[in-house]
């Protein structure tokens, strides 16, 4: 993984059409703004991270569920 | 073709119905393929079963089987990686999470998959919005009547 540092006011290009701006930098919280087209999903890491965990649990284990219905 | 699934034993599939999630989904990013099963003398769930994964199966329903106020936006990127021209070529499915009773269990609000029906491109999408979870109870459907 790449890894720069940074200052407020700095930035960073992803390729020719991302762009991210170290907005500001405050004790432990950082704030990034990010220039990106619209067809570029962007979501917060811990959302997609619940998503993810989500997805897992909801394997199904059994079908019994639908069996017990019937 | 083939599969071999995790309920129905091997089922003949139409390839033509493979549904393609370019990108798999979230915690399954390897899994391109998936095809809709339905479940017997059940109307409101199918099954969603991985093509490459026999194990690997989640029961799925029309979102609006269990929530009529249920509405987002597609998102600019949604459209673009589907490849959506018109709205009446999508369909929406959430993803259950079974448990003990259908009571307990939870429906995937928060990150619906949507599907193009014209080229079976498919996105399990993150909606940005508060009002829905990812785990919302079935049950407190039922409670509003």
């Amino acid at each position: 993984m790449l890894v720069l540092s940074r200052k407020a006011g700095e930035t960073i290009w992803i390729g020719e059409d991302i762009e991210i701006v170290i907005s500001e930098v405050k004790g432990e919280q950082v704030k990034i703004a990010i220039k990106a087209p619209r067809s570029i999903d962007i979501i917060r890491g811990e959302l997609r991270q619940d998503v993810s965990a989500s997805n897992s649990e909801s394997v199904i284990t059994n079908l019994d569920l639908f069996k017990n219905k019937l | 073709m083939k599969i071999q699934t995790a309920y129905f034993g091997e089922v003949e599939i139409d390839p033509s119905k493979i549904l393609n999630f370019e990108y798999g989904i979230p915690g399954f990013e390897e899994e391109k393929e998936f095809v809709l099963l339905p479940i017997e003398e059940n109307d409101i769930f199918q099954v969603l079963q991985s093509v490459q994964t026999e194990g690997l199966a989640f029961s799925v329903t029309n979102p609006y089987s269990i929530t009529t106020d249920y509405s987002f936006d597609l998102e600019e990127a949604t459209v673009h990686a589907l490849h959506i021209k018109e709205e009446n070529e999508v369909a929406v499915f959430a993803i259950v999470s079974l448990k003990e009773t259908l009571a307990l269990s939870t429906i995937n609000l928060k990150a619906p998959i949507v599907l193009n029906t014209t080229n079976n491109k498919a996105k399990q999408v993150i909606l940005n919005r508060e009002e829905y979870t990812i785990r919302h109870l079935i049950s407190s459907e039922s409670a509003k009547g």
